[in-house]
């Protein structure tokens, strides 16, 4: 939930609720005060009708004045002192309606008789300034709720609006390419703050890869010299000739794993050079042509292991750096070669924007970490580098690599142009 | 052949050193920039090895002396920069090729009799060994002047075993001559045995001596038991 729509729920909710209990307290108080003055009133009348039956030793007319009536009624027995506030209705005879009113029933003695009065006044006037009052109440509420959403609406989106522009600038930055992070002109200190705080963090990020960066670089070419004495030393060693069997079998290991190790070396430089986007220039490929001639290179290991090889390929032409396409490649055969069984297949595909290389597979399951680095089946002797370097390749000329197992089959796709 | 040896790394230096002696080769060895500048100005090699990375001066500045004084010594470079860029400077300096650190003895060899080779013979490549003789640049092989019919991977085998005669190449060395190092080959690299056997079949079918052998199962070695 966005900031603006949760401060706007609680805002306008809490406005709602305040509104609504004044309202009601509004009108239990009017209502209160006007029967308080209708009351008054009445007793007003109920006194005037008591001093005119102490004055003349008779009752008033019942006369109906304007909206208000008054009756009388003797009653027998011994009861004294009615006095009772009640609502009733109150019928008008002019306008012969049933409007609501308010009446007094008390007693009167005269000449030793009691007679009940009843003064009933109407309370269609006060009902209607209840009304009006409660009426605008209203309109105000809903015209303070309408601007209220109005104003989160306009006012807050454009004042969060430096906010957003920051976030947008943070998602796209990247520690590998050099730029900074753009000022957002803004008036409020805290977006002014936050945007310091990021270019602060975003230039101290960048510091860290830098050097980061160089020590990898220097450790590798550090590397390089003892690892070539090694292999050279071994070369030597291997010409004296005078070894056992076994010492052959030692040699042979130590062989193994300076191959690793230089060539685990030169894919990290690799990686670490087209991250770095220091490759030379792109040209025009005929990709198509490469793919047969990798078909070809590949041949021995494909018969080694039995496997079949289906390719239908269109004549493409795309634009990268020849030897990136090379390696590209060389990565995705040499994968879907280790990763196949005995007499599978590998289905090679190719049309103007898409190539999609897919391999019967040994293994069913495959991490989702694929294209991480040194992420590797248990039983792969790669060393995990190489489809890290494929995605990066293809990352760096806009394409898009893509990896999915469908009907027991690894399929590596190269979209050439990104979908979208 | 004649070489110049310019590297830094003592340790290198001798392996490198020990590798081409022998044969009739003229080895020679300059460890910092003004020996091997004073050497080249002095003598004439037949190839010099170049070390990029010298401790006084800048190896491609070598280049360019070679080049002021009109000398035709073919150079191979070495370098732990796996950087084209450096590659491309080099190459247009004049070098004749380019070899990047870790590498195989037998692969520098090879370069280097290639170098040689195509300096000496200007075209006319050939590689004789007692009744095999060779045309590089034809791609014919004969034995005792029968004709061997090979694939390119069985040939390049053979030349590469020829520059490599009397050593034991490994099939790690042979599979990144063959199939190149950025190809990031398995250890397992049994597909050598079938070409090794097909190359040892044919020669021997053309009435060839058996060079070949199988040494300790790490690599193969070439020559004259």
């Amino acid at each position: 939930m966005k900031l603006s729509t949760r401060y706007n729920r609680v805002n306008l909710l809490t406005s709602l609720v305040i509104l609504i209990i004044t309202g009601i307290i509004y009108y239990v108080v009017i209502h209160f005060i006007l029967t308080e003055r209708l009351d008054r009133d009445l007793a007003v009348e109920e006194n005037e009708i008591r001093q005119y039956t102490q004055t003349y030793q008779k009752l008033p007319l019942p006369a109906s004045y304007l909206d208000q009536q008054v009756s009388y009624k003797e009653i027998n027995g011994d009861v004294s002192n009615i006095r009772d506030f009640s609502y009733t209705s109150y019928v008008n005879p002019k306008e012969n309606e049933i409007e609501p009113g308010r009446s007094l029933v008390t007693t009167v003695n005269l000449k030793g008789k009691i007679y009940q009065v009843t003064i009933t006044k109407s309370r269609v006037e006060s009902e209607d300034l209840v009304r009006i009052i409660l009426f605008i109440t209203l309109g105000v509420t809903v015209v303070l709720l309408l601007s209220l959403i109005l104003i989160n609406r306009f006012v807050l989106s454009r004042l969060w609006r430096p906010f957003y522009s920051i976030l947008n600038r943070m998602k796209t930055f990247e520690v590998t390419k050099m730029e900074t992070i753009k000022e957002e002109p803004t008036q409020v200190d805290e977006f002014r703050e936050l945007n310091e705080s990021v270019n602060a963090m975003a230039k101290k990020v960048r510091q860290d890869y830098k050097e980061l960066k160089s020590f990898t670089d220097n450790a590798s070419h550090e590397m390089m010299t003892p690892l070539a004495v090694i292999n050279s030393k071994l070369d030597s060693l291997l010409q004296t000739e005078t070894f056992t069997e076994q010492q052959g079998h030692l040699l042979e290991d130590i062989y193994h794993a300076t191959g690793r190790l230089s060539r685990l070396h030169q894919s990290l430089l690799l990686l670490a050079k087209i991250e770095n986007n220091i490759i030379p220039d792109a040209e025009n490929i005929d990709i198509q042509e490469m793919l047969e001639g990798k078909i070809r290179q590949f041949q021995e290991l494909f018969d080694k292991d039995g496997l079949e090889v289906r390719s239908k390929l269109e004549n493409t032409e795309i634009t990268m750096s020849r030897y990136l396409a090379d390696i590209l490649l060389n990565n995705l055969f040499s994968n879907s070669v280790r990763h196949n069984h005995r007499g599978g297949r590998i289905d090679v595909k190719l049309t103007s924007n898409i190539l999609i290389i897919s391999n019967t597979g040994k293994d069913k399951s495959v991490q989702d970490r694929i294209f991480d680095r040194f992420s590797k089946s248990a039983e792969s002797e790669g060393m995990g580098l190489g489809l890290a370097i494929s995605k990066q390749i293809c990352t760096l000329y806009g394409f898009e690599l893509e990896y999915s197992y469908l009907d027991n089959r690894h399929s590596f796709k190269v979209y050439f142009k990104k979908s979208l | 052949m004649k070489i110049l040896v310019i590297e830094d790394e003592q340790a290198l230096l001798e392996s490198i050193l020990a590798y081409f002696i022998g044969e009739g080769n003229i080895c020679e060895f300059a460890s910092n920039f003004a020996s091997a500048s004073e050497k080249i100005a002095l003598y004439n090699y037949d190839c010099i090895l170049l070390d990029l990375g010298l401790p006084d001066g800048e190896g491609l500045e070598l280049l360019s002396q070679l080049k002021q004084l009109k000398k035709k010594d073919g150079v191979l470079i070495l370098s732990a920069r796996h950087s084209l860029d450096d590659r491309l400077a080099g190459l247009d300096l004049g070098a004749d090729d380019y070899l990047v650190k870790p590498f195989h003895l037998s692969e520098l060899k090879a370069r280097v009799s290639a170098i040689v080779r195509r300096k000496n013979f200007d075209g006319h490549n050939l590689i004789t060994f007692n009744e095999i003789k060779v045309d590089v640049s034809a791609m014919k092989t004969s034995v005792s002047n029968n004709q061997v019919v090979l694939t390119k991977k069985e040939f390049d085998l053979l030349v590469y075993f020829l520059a490599n005669k009397n050593k034991i190449v490994t099939k790690n060395a042979m599979a990144e001559h063959l199939w190149g190092d950025e190809m990031d080959l398995s250890n397992d690299f049994d597909f050598i045995y079938t070409h090794v056997k097909n190359l040892k079949k044919k020669l021997a079918e053309a009435g060839g001596k058996d060079y070949l052998r199988s040494v300790y199962g790490i690599g193969y070695k070439f020559g004259e038991a």
